[in-house]
């Protein structure tokens, strides 16, 4: 990123990959009554945590859990603010999310706002019975009352840093690291 | 009152020289070297260029009927800052001057007013109607300079035959507006490949051309004096051009606009309601073909058409604003600009375009040339000097233009009228 | 994909292949909400959208009232034929009234070609040009080809057919433009008497045949005929104009036999279209409804979350 440089690696592709695991069975071990799970992962990241989450269960346990794909462009409070219009990406919720625990699934917890408006929105499709957020990483700095249920790692970072996780699905790369300031 | 024109470049039609000027009363008294008379007010012309007073035989004055957009008082004030000291007005005003009482009244106000000649132009036919002829030997004898139902052409050819024949008794000329209403309809702009990439009902060529042709032929038929307003396309002067070789009774005139613009600049000005004219602005072809025709004298004349229109009319979308540009004030910077300083045409040309041709078509004694014995009708002008066309710079009230904002070269700085400064530049 | 920065959308021949593709891209997902049980989402909640229109159309206004409520804005119906348009009050002078509105957009429908310039100074309102005069038709062209890429899967090197009254129409415009952003060929067929001037130059080919024109069609946008316009002047009747301009069955067979046929609606069946036809285009023109749809709630949604501090007046 212009501007940027790195400054530490905090997760490296080994480390992804069994992190990835304990979360999987964090999540069996918190609701053993498996049917009732659900994944539904925030675009764009998310979304691929969410479907690793869902192999390693089907391959540690044998189920397969509905996954669902959010979109959560149209339910931000800051569209007016930032600069062009930002691309509405694909939204794909194909199961019925009443009563379910629904497990919100995205890279990064930072100010909190996107599972804001990713509540708002899971709320337009029905009433959980529950939603737990499962994030890869919480890097602090909440700007509302929000909290992670699973969390990969904790990372303290300056407000300035920027936290990039990088998936080999998108990135060709894996690993998490941050950024600071080029000064 | 006497005025001393000093070390001027005096501009005639045929001839330039330098030379001093002296004004007595409403006369231009002596022209020579060094005059050392002495005068009560003096004008250091040096470096600056003295013309004859132009003469517009095209304007609209909008008196009587819609003095919200010019009266007489801004559109004298208008013409003498553009250094007119001669205009004609149509009759397409509210009522129309198809009577010799308004054109009477005309003459008087403009006397009152006393800042230049204002000549209307009588109607030919009643309220412009184009169907019985008004009485054209009291409008004669009122003073109008020529009759014209200007806005319309005289679509019946019997009566416009009838009209040019009964024009002749009274050596009055028929000024023609050229166009086929059947074939412009409810158009707006040119027909063109601009106006088909935008849907904008369009106004092929040939409605003018068409007109021209046919008021041409009948003029010839019945050897009548016959002028052709507002000339804008190639079309139309091609047959003009040949039709001058056995007719020299024929004359003609363009208007600035014809030789600037084209529909291309329509499209850049994001069709606003102020590139919006009639005849139509047309294509490039048309805009070399008239500075060609002005160079080798086929169009005798620039007149302005100063058209005025209020500014909330202008405002609206194109195919529902009103026709016309204001003139008088840009006529001569838009000309030579774009004319003189680009080598199409020199001064004196020019000055034959908008003064001696005028002079000689309308038959105004003594005017369209500095010689003595003539009228101090005069315009000292320099060319140096630029201006930008701006709404609070203009006279006329209505500040419908296309210009607007737009820098030419060529300002007036005095306009002498009969032998009184009637416009000084400040 | 760039970023979207435009203020208004008045016409296709403004729009660079990269914007279209952008706006197809969103529609694409806009689809979906219309398939949830709540069929909103809060994006221009607040935001105040009236529909202008100085012409009548149910179709397009119910279109477009309908996308704006799904994203959760304001909707005012502003219909001039009913209103005080007739007492004389101008086009402008309705702008500004509705001023005191405070509108976010206008979605505007007039009857005056290339108008929405002039428009445009007298709001601060974003304008969506939902049809001025004979200009352009962007929402509708951009359906069209939206349902056509959906259908071929490509709107690259197709040659597409439009047929009819060309010169009144603003949907051939908008299509032309369009179609021709993605390396498309554009053909037009009519009488001459309903082809623009100097057409060509539009870089189409022109026809007046329809049988020749056909030869191969991907695609075939038929265009209304306006009964109330065609006065005799420029075809002397229905019968004549359906003998050469009329696509039927046996015309239909010499185009690509997968060819796509369109038509921007109400039909006039057995002028415009042969009404055996009837079958193999229901189900395109209900697609073509839910498409409009999806593009008009991309297009208010690009329109609705520009910045408003910046003066960009594109």
């Amino acid at each position: 990123m212009e501007g940027f440089r790195e400054k530490t690696c905090v997760l490296s592709a080994q480390d992804i990959k069994r992190t990835l695991y304990r979360l999987a069975h964090q999540i069996l071990e918190k609701t053993p009554d498996t049917g009732l799970l659900a994944l539904i992962g925030i675009q764009t990241r998310g979304v691929f945590i969410a479907q690793r989450l869902k192999n390693i269960i089907k391959e540690v346990e044998g189920i397969e859990l509905p996954l669902g794909i959010l979109d959560i462009t149209l339910y931000r409070d800051d569209l007016t603010t930032v600069g062009p219009s930002p691309l509405v990406k694909e939204t794909k919720i194909n199961f019925d999310i009443n009563d379910k625990v629904v497990i919100l699934i995205d890279d990064v917890l930072f100010t909190g706002r996107t599972v804001r408006a990713a509540l708002d929105e899971i709320t337009d499709f029905g009433r959980p019975k529950r939603v737990e957020l499962l994030v890869l990483i919480d890097r602090g700095h909440r700007e509302l009352p929000i909290r992670a249920d699973f969390v990969g790692k904790n990372i303290p970072t300056a407000k300035t840093e920027l936290v990039e996780v990088r998936l080999n699905e998108i990135d060709k790369k894996e690993e998490v690291v941050v950024l600071t300031p080029a000064s | 009152m006497k005025i001393l024109i000093k070390k001027a470049t005096v501009v005639n039609p045929d001839i330039t020289f330098n030379a001093d000027i002296l004004i007595s009363n409403s006369k231009i008294v002596k022209i020579s070297q060094n005059i050392r008379e002495r005068a009560d007010k003096e004008i250091d012309a040096e470096g600056k260029f003295v013309m004859p007073g132009f003469i517009d035989m095209h304007t609209h004055l909008r008196t009587p009927g819609r003095e919200d957009e010019e009266d007489l008082l801004s559109g004298s004030q208008a013409a003498a800052k553009g250094g007119f000291t001669t205009i004609c007005c149509m009759s397409n005003t509210s009522p129309c001057i198809d009577n010799e009482g308004l054109a009477r009244w005309i003459i008087d106000e403009a006397e009152k007013i006393g800042l230049v000649d204002i000549l209307p132009i009588g109607a030919i036919t009643r309220d412009r109607k184009g169907r019985e002829l008004t009485e054209f030997g009291a409008l004669a004898k009122a003073g109008c300079c020529a009759l014209s139902d200007d806005g319309d052409s005289i679509e019946d050819s019997a009566i416009f035959r009838k009209a040019l024949e009964y024009a002749k008794m009274f050596d009055l000329l028929i000024i023609s507006h050229c166009e086929d209403r059947s074939l412009s309809q409810e158009g707006a702009m040119r027909e063109s490949f601009i106006s088909s990439k935008y849907g904008i009902a369009s106004i092929a060529d040939i409605s003018e051309s068409l007109r021209v042709y046919r008021d041409i032929e009948i003029a010839r038929y019945v050897d009548a004096r016959l002028h052709l307003a507002h000339i804008s396309c190639a079309k139309s002067i091609d047959i003009i051009r040949k039709a001058r070789k056995g007719f020299p009774r024929l004359t003609c005139e363009t208007a600035p606009h014809y030789f600037l613009l084209t529909v291309d600049d329509i499209e850049r000005g994001g069709f606003s309601g102020n590139y919006r004219v009639n005849p139509p602005l047309g294509e490039k072809k048309d805009t070399l073909a008239i500075k060609d025709a002005l160079k080798e004298g086929t169009i005798d004349c620039i007149a302005t058409d100063h058209a005025p229109h209020s500014f909330a009319e202008k405002e609206l979308p194109f195919e529902q604003a009103p026709c016309g540009f204001i003139g008088l004030e840009l006529a001569f910077s838009l000309a030579y600009t774009q004319l003189v300083r680009n080598n199409f045409i020199d001064l004196s040309n020019l000055v034959r375009k908008m003064s001696a041709n005028p002079a000689r078509i309308l038959k105004l004694p003594l005017k369209g040339e500095i010689k003595e014995g003539f009228v101090a009708d005069i315009v000292v002008v320099n060319l140096e000097k630029e201006w930008r066309v701006q709404e609070d710079n203009l006279f006329s009230k209505s500040k419908n233009t296309p210009f607007l904002g737009q820098i030419f070269k060529g300002v007036v700085e005095y306009t002498i009228h009969r032998g009184r400064i009637v416009y000084k530049n400040e | 994909m760039e970023g979207w920065t435009k203020k208004h959308i008045i016409a296709l021949k403004d729009l660079s292949r990269s914007e279209i593709e952008t706006i197809f891209s969103i529609a694409q997902n806009f689809k979906e909400i219309s398939q949830r049980e709540v069929k909103k989402t809060p994006t221009l909640r607040g935001k105040t959208v009236i529909n202008l229109f100085f012409e009548n159309s149910t179709r397009t206004r119910t279109s477009f009232e309908l996308a704006a409520k799904r994203l959760s804005a304001d909707v005012l119906n502003f219909s001039s034929s009913a209103s005080s348009l007739s007492k004389g009050e101008s086009i402008i002078d309705t702008i500004k009234n509705l001023e005191s509105y405070h509108p976010d957009i206008l979605v505007v429908r007039i009857g005056l070609s290339a108008s929405l310039e002039v428009l445009k100074k007298h709001t601060r309102a974003s304008i969506v040009n939902a049809g001025d005069g004979k200009n352009e038709h962007p929402t509708q062209a951009l359906l069209d080809m939206f349902t056509v890429k959906e259908a071929k899967g490509t709107l690259e090197d197709l040659k597409v057919l439009i047929v009819g009254d060309i010169l009144h129409s603003r949907v051939a415009r908008s299509n032309i433009f369009g179609f021709q952003k993605f390396s498309s060929t554009v053909r037009v067929c009519g009488p001459q008497t309903l082809i623009p001037y100097e057409f060509e130059k539009m870089g189409v080919e022109v026809f007046y045949d329809l049988d020749a024109a056909i030869k191969d069609a991907d695609v075939i946008i038929m265009l209304r005929i306006q009964r109330e316009r065609q006065s005799g002047m420029f075809f002397p009747s229905i019968r004549e104009y359906v003998e050469k301009f009329s696509l039927t069955p046996a015309r239909i067979k010499k185009a690509k036999s997968n060819c796509l046929i369109l038509h921007p609606g109400p039909i006039n069946w057995d002028i415009e279209i042969s009404s055996t036809l009837k079958e193999r285009l229901h189900p395109l023109i209900l697609r073509q409804v839910e498409n409009g749809l999806a593009i008009r709630m991309a297009v208010l949604y690009l329109i609705g979350t520009q910045k408003k501090d910046n003066e960009n007046t594109n």
